[in-house]
């Protein structure tokens, strides 16, 4: 089992590598440092990408603590990009506002590393490692910009929020163990619920979940959402809002794809509720906001309802979809932020909705970024954003979840609006949103690549649906 | 005397609930961090008597990784802190609502 090993971590290995190397580069070479920061930084991204792409380990590491298999690999490969596209869209933007030093390279690709074994975690052990280290990172990077209130604030309210769900979190796998006797993740949540072990493996599932739903931001744990978005500088923001959430949705759609029937008898009413709560909150609490970035704060909590709500059809083959609807979010999320960071001007964070009156005009290629992703958001076709909430939305029913599906079709037609009414003023008024200058070639780049990624997705959707249906496949046994 | 491993979990299970108690119910940023170091080791507590009782030592490693990551996290909690300390001379958490939340 050792000897698949090396191969197993090799983007764990190239990751951290790289955040190891820019900090010996920022320490040891002050001069040059900032042109060989950003260089490293995207070559070991692009390397842990391409490492988990192309490079079948054949077998899980570690003593069966991380999985290799193409369900995790499938992830990494996410988790690479999203890397390779903030670090894209903040070479300019932190140059202009200076943290572009080493730490914020250094400490994002350590987050890279955090969601990849988050999603690849087999074991307790490698799930907390991970999500510590994702959390820890975040933390540093939405206090980047030190000299911002704004962002010392949003970092100090998700890091006081973030530790006391980490502890429930870790206090419920405690009580996991002392139920199951069983670190592997699979084993534990997959042993048969007996009158002995019912109360306490309960108590370490709903610990966890308080854990996992502040994370992904479901309703009762959302509060911090809306100021660290609004907080956090843009391309962090188009990172946490992706990165973080896709991740640890990854592991809960492992835990639930391994959970026992019994358990997951328990599970399912309490991920409805859930569910039905957050699209609801998230969609109508959307409708009041003026700020563009707490409008999409309150767009991704809604997100992760429509989501959650497939993922109670897992066991009926739902996996798929959630999975889809994983990378299609990624994809959606990382574009809209993307788009505020680059129509950002030099000085500050272009926020308020009436800053981007009449944008459509003044810069029509990178407000019609922002433009794609809003309708790719709201769901409407031919965007990928479509065939997503349509496979969502077929998942559920085909499972039975007629009710749910039915709160989440209304939540979306209420959300239309909100993303329609951000449309109208990128481009029904003209009005004098000051001209923002050029963000570089490659900013522009990525842009493109999302919006051409978010309509071919829309377009033909089969390639990709039916390599998510053979990895998930193979993970279900 | 011997303690037994349902006591250990009892003695882990209360300080949670201390730990859980201090940091929701307190707005002193340092009494917020304070409870959430003894959720930690509550929780190390109890992975400790779990691991006495099924005779493994897994659960004891996983005690070791969780005080590693209990001294970063306060290593970033307080580097933090003393920043926003410093910047509007209160540790109240109720004074931080720059944005409306």
């Amino acid at each position: 089992m050792m000897d698949s090993g090396w191969l197993v971590i090799l983007p764990h290995i190239s990751l951290a590598a790289g955040g190891i190397l820019i900090f010996c580069a920022g320490a040891f070479m002050r001069r040059r440092a900032s042109d060989i920061i950003p260089v490293l930084a995207f070559a070991s991204a692009a390397c842990a990408g391409v490492s988990s792409a192309w490079i079948d380990p054949g077998g899980p590491g570690f003593l069966g603590m991380l999985d290799s298999g193409g369900f995790s690999r499938f992830f990494a490969v996410i988790f690479s990009l999203i890397t390779l596209m903030t670090l894209v869209f903040s070479h300019h933007y932190a140059r202009d506002r200076g943290f572009a030093g080493d730490e914020f390279y250094g400490v994002l690709l350590f987050a890279a590393l955090g969601m990849i074994l988050v999603a690849g975690a087999s074991h307790w052990l490698i799930f907390f490692l991970g999500l510590e280290l994702l959390s820890l990172s975040l933390y540093v990077l939405i206090a980047a910009r030190k000299n911002d209130p704004a962002s010392n604030e949003a970092a100090l309210k998700y890091f006081v929020m973030g530790s006391v769900a980490g502890g429930f979190l870790t206090f419920g796998i405690a009580v996991l163990y002392a139920v199951t006797g069983r670190m592997d993740i699979s084993a534990g949540l997959g042993s048969t619920m007996t009158a002995d072990n019912r109360a306490g493996l309960l108590l370490g599932l709903s610990l966890v979940m308080v854990g996992i739903g502040f994370k992904i931001s479901l309703v009762p744990f959302h509060l911090w959402t809306p100021d660290v978005y609004q907080g956090a500088p843009a391309p962090v923001t188009a990172f946490l809002s992706t990165g973080s959430k896709v991740a640890v949705f990854a592991a809960l759609l492992r835990f639930s794809l391994c959970s026992h029937e019994a358990v997951w008898a328990y599970m399912a009413p309490l991920f409805w509720g859930l569910a039905a709560l957050t699209m609801i909150v998230g969609n109508v609490t959307a409708l009041a906001q003026t700020h563009l970035k707490r409008l999409l704060a309150y767009s991704s909590i809604a997100q992760m309802g429509y989501v959650l709500m497939a993922l109670l059809a897992v066991k009926h083959g739902g996996a798929s979809a959630v999975v889809f609807y994983l990378a299609v979010y990624a994809l959606m999320d990382l574009g809209a932020f993307g788009a505020v960071a680059v129509l950002s001007g030099e000085d500050r964070e272009r926020d308020d909705l009436e800053d981007y009156r009449g944008m459509g005009y003044v810069h029509p290629w990178r407000a019609g970024l922002l433009a794609v992703c809003l309708f790719s958001l709201a769901g409407l076709p031919p965007t990928a954003g479509f065939i997503g909430k349509f496979v969502l939305f077929h998942a559920a029913i085909q499972a039975g979840y007629v009710a749910l599906a039915l709160v989440g079709i209304l939540a979306a037609i209420v959300s239309v609006y909100y993303y329609l009414r951000v449309m109208g003023i990128l481009y029904m008024r003209t009005g004098e949103c000051g001209i923002v200058p050029r963000t570089g070639i490659l900013g522009d780049g990525a842009g493109m690549m999302i919006l051409a990624l978010l309509l071919l997705l829309g377009i033909v959707p089969s390639p990709l649906l039916t390599a998510i249906s053979n990895i998930v496949s193979s993970l279900s046994h | 005397m011997t303690v037994s491993h349902g006591e250990v979990i009892m003695l882990g299970a209360v300080l949670f609930f201390m730990g859980a108690v201090c940091a929701v119910s307190r707005r002193n940023l340092i009494m917020i961090l304070i409870g959430v170091e003894v959720m930690l080791n509550a929780a190390g507590i109890a992975l400790t008597g779990a691991s006495l009782y099924w005779n493994a030592l897994d659960g004891q490693a996983f005690v070791l990784f969780i005080m590693a990551f209990a001294a970063a996290e306060v290593a970033v909690g307080l580097a933090l802190i003393v920043y926003s300390q410093r910047r509007t001379s209160s540790v109240n958490a109720d004074t931080y609502n720059l944005m409306k939340g």
